[in-house]
């Protein structure tokens, strides 16, 4: 489903969210701190922080519907990727250092941009969830004109 | 407890983009990140409608929607849940929204392209803390300081005003007003354009801060920060001018990947190489635009909105001086001409002829474009070129050093104005071009409307057409 472009894009330590809705159409929102793409390109799993993640996991048990928002802060590149909920797990000890590698990352191009490290600081970046998604679609999204093409 | 819209002001400065959650009305959701979120009151928000996307499909679809903001000062994140009330198209809010976007547009040359369709209003009807984003317990933020701390305090305005009281000449009331801002503000770059006659444009005569002193830059109304002062004749204000930026130039290049027109060059913006806030305040008397005033910084969010305010009536006051000092010089130089009348033989210059050692400068004034080139580079244009040209040709055919105000304004071929005519200001620019790009040359105020040319050099004019 994700070409292998994409699959490397979610991957590079871009700043990430996830969106759902409750049963009455509410919409909200949780930030995710990494990705990792499964290698049939197919799944992917989230991995949101533990602290503030309870009203979207409930969403996803409930009606299953995510939307992931990708942006490369340094030039906005952006791309989203629809899904279906599969499961949630804690995250293991051993996918952390994965997890923190690609926050680092992001908050390295965020730096890059004028936003200093410590402003994050206060972020709840471990313990994670680690949510598996199916993926259904994937469009651009970098502002301008093109955005909301699909990325096939 | 639930805090107030109000205690969120940093939150809407546009430093940190906001994310935008929708849902359609099959209940797929969708996040996206958002230019910009407005503060309307204290339970309104507005945000930037610039692209007809998923979010504001599913907005038509399903009027619930949540943005996350965070806080510059603190890193805390919150989720506001909104209720789409309306849309807004004109008015003070859209005008506010869309002279930021198109500042921004205008910068990175995509002006009709970046702009603002709509300012989206909804209520808000909820505020609650982003659990995962806590606030930051160092106390380092993007902001760079207190905010509120504004720096526009009344005794800072007293120290303004009796700068402005002092200033002898229009060159010295700029120049004091520039230094006082650095001096008394700590606002260590900025920049006056004044309105010298032609229509819908504007010429920088004074600056502080920068490697040149950028007279004679023609800020052109629309362009840039200034030439939107100008041509919507109200204050802009802009923090996170970086992020701006980077998201405008991201549009830039799908609008050039779609075939749709986009300006080859970047408008060219006098000042900083990486300015992160601005604000620009028109000078306006009477509804006349005097002239518009820019100060920036590399800090972003550098300018509060209390800022904006105090220096408004800055603004204003600047306008009244500014003006009140163009017409006091002509009204000395009128007075002084009346007594002196008529008037004594010019003292003659120095021979211009053969002046070994002294370097030798070639001056081509092109007729058709009305400019000057000084060595093949460009000088200046328009009315002060014709002057300059007229001062050298009369030193160099007459020997004459010492001239008069009045004189120039008698001169038909000139072709000045009767009415407003600037000339104070115009002769403040040539001066200032030449102690830039060409200090051999000098144009000396001899006090009351009265100017010496000084040439440190062997002149060979030109005149080409």
């Amino acid at each position: 489903m994700l070409t292998s472009d994409v699959a490397t894009f979610l991957q590079g330590g871009q700043c990430i969210h996830l969106g759902t809705r409750s049963e009455t159409l509410e919409p909200t929102g949780v930030v995710v701190v990494a990705v990792s793409v499964d290698s049939d390109r197919s799944h992917l799993t989230a991995f949101l922080p533990k602290v503030g993640s309870s009203e979207v996991l409930a969403n996803l048990e409930a009606n299953g519907r995510a939307a992931l928002c990708f942006a490369r802060p340094v030039d906005d590149h952006a791309c989203q990727v629809k899904g279906t909920y599969v499961e949630a797990r804690p995250a293991t000890k051993k996918e952390r250092a994965v997890v923190e590698a690609q926050w680092d990352q992001s908050l390295r191009q965020l730096e890059h941009i004028g936003m200093p490290r410590q402003l994050w600081s206060g972020y709840a970046v471990w313990p994670c969830v680690a949510v598996r998604v199916r993926v259904t679609e994937v469009f651009d999204q970098t502002p301008g004109p093109g955005a909301g093409a699909p990325l096939a | 407890m639930t805090p107030s819209l109000d205690s969120l002001a940093p939150c809407f400065q546009g430093l940190i983009p906001a994310m935008l959650f929708t849902c359609s009305a099959e209940g797929v959701p969708n996040a996206a990140y958002l230019s910009h979120v407005d503060y309307v009151d204290a339970s309104h928000v507005a945000l930037s409608f610039q692209f007809f996307n998923k979010s504001r499909r599913n907005i038509a679809e399903n009027p619930k929607a949540t943005v996350r903001v965070l806080n510059p000062d603190t890193g805390q994140g919150w989720l506001l849940s909104l209720r789409f009330v309306r849309s807004e198209t004109s008015g003070a809010l859209f005008d506010r929204m869309a002279l930021r976007i198109e500042s921004i547009a205008s910068y990175c040359g995509l002006k009709g392209i970046f702009k603002l369709l709509a300012a989206d209003v909804y209520e808000v009807t909820a505020v609650r803390p982003a659990e995962e984003c806590g606030a930051s317990p160092e106390a380092v933020t993007v902001s760079g300081h207190v905010p509120a701390d504004p720096v526009f305090t009344m005794q800072a305005l007293q120290h303004m005003s009796a700068r402005i009281h002092a200033a002898e000449s229009l060159e010295q009331l700029l120049d004091s007003i520039l230094a006082g801002f650095a001096e008394v503000y700590g606002f260590t770059h900025s920049m006056l354009a004044l309105a010298t006659g032609e229509s819908n444009v504007l010429v920088t005569v004074a600056s502080r801060g920068y490697s040149e002193n950028g007279a004679g830059a023609e800020v052109r109304f629309g362009e840039g920060i200034m030439g939107m002062v100008a041509e919507a004749r109200k204050p802009i204000r802009i923090s996170g001018l970086l992020r701006g930026m980077l998201y405008a130039q991201a549009v830039k290049i799908r609008a050039q990947q779609a075939g749709m027109h986009a300006f080859d060059a970047r408008v060219p913006l006098p000042g900083l190489a990486n300015p992160e806030s601005q604000l620009g305040i028109p000078l306006l008397v009477r509804g006349d635009l005097i002239g518009v005033l820019c100060i920036e910084s590399e800090t972003p969010y550098r300018f509060h909105e209390d800022d904006k305010t105090s220096i408004e009536l800055l603004g204003s006051y600047l306008a009244i001086a500014v003006q009140h000092m163009q017409l006091h010089e002509r009204a000395d130089v009128v007075a002084s001409t009346a007594v002196v009348e008529p008037p004594q033989p010019a003292p003659k210059a120095a021979a211009p002829a053969s002046q070994p050692g002294r370097a030798v400068r070639e001056v081509v004034f092109y007729s058709a474009d009305e400019c000057i080139l000084v060595d093949g580079e460009y000088l200046i244009r328009s009315l002060p070129a014709r002057i300059l040209w007229k001062l050298l040709s009369a030193r160099m055919r007459d020997g004459r050093a010492e001239f008069t105000n009045r004189e120039l304004r008698l001169d038909k071929s000139l072709n000045l104005p009767e009415w407003k005519d600037n000339l104070e200001t115009r002769l403040l620019l040539l001066r200032r071009r030449l102690e830039q790009k060409c200090p051999d040359i000098r144009v000396v105020p001899r006090g009351r409307g009265r100017f010496g040319v000084e040439v440190g050099c062997q002149l060979v004019l030109a005149e080409r057409p």
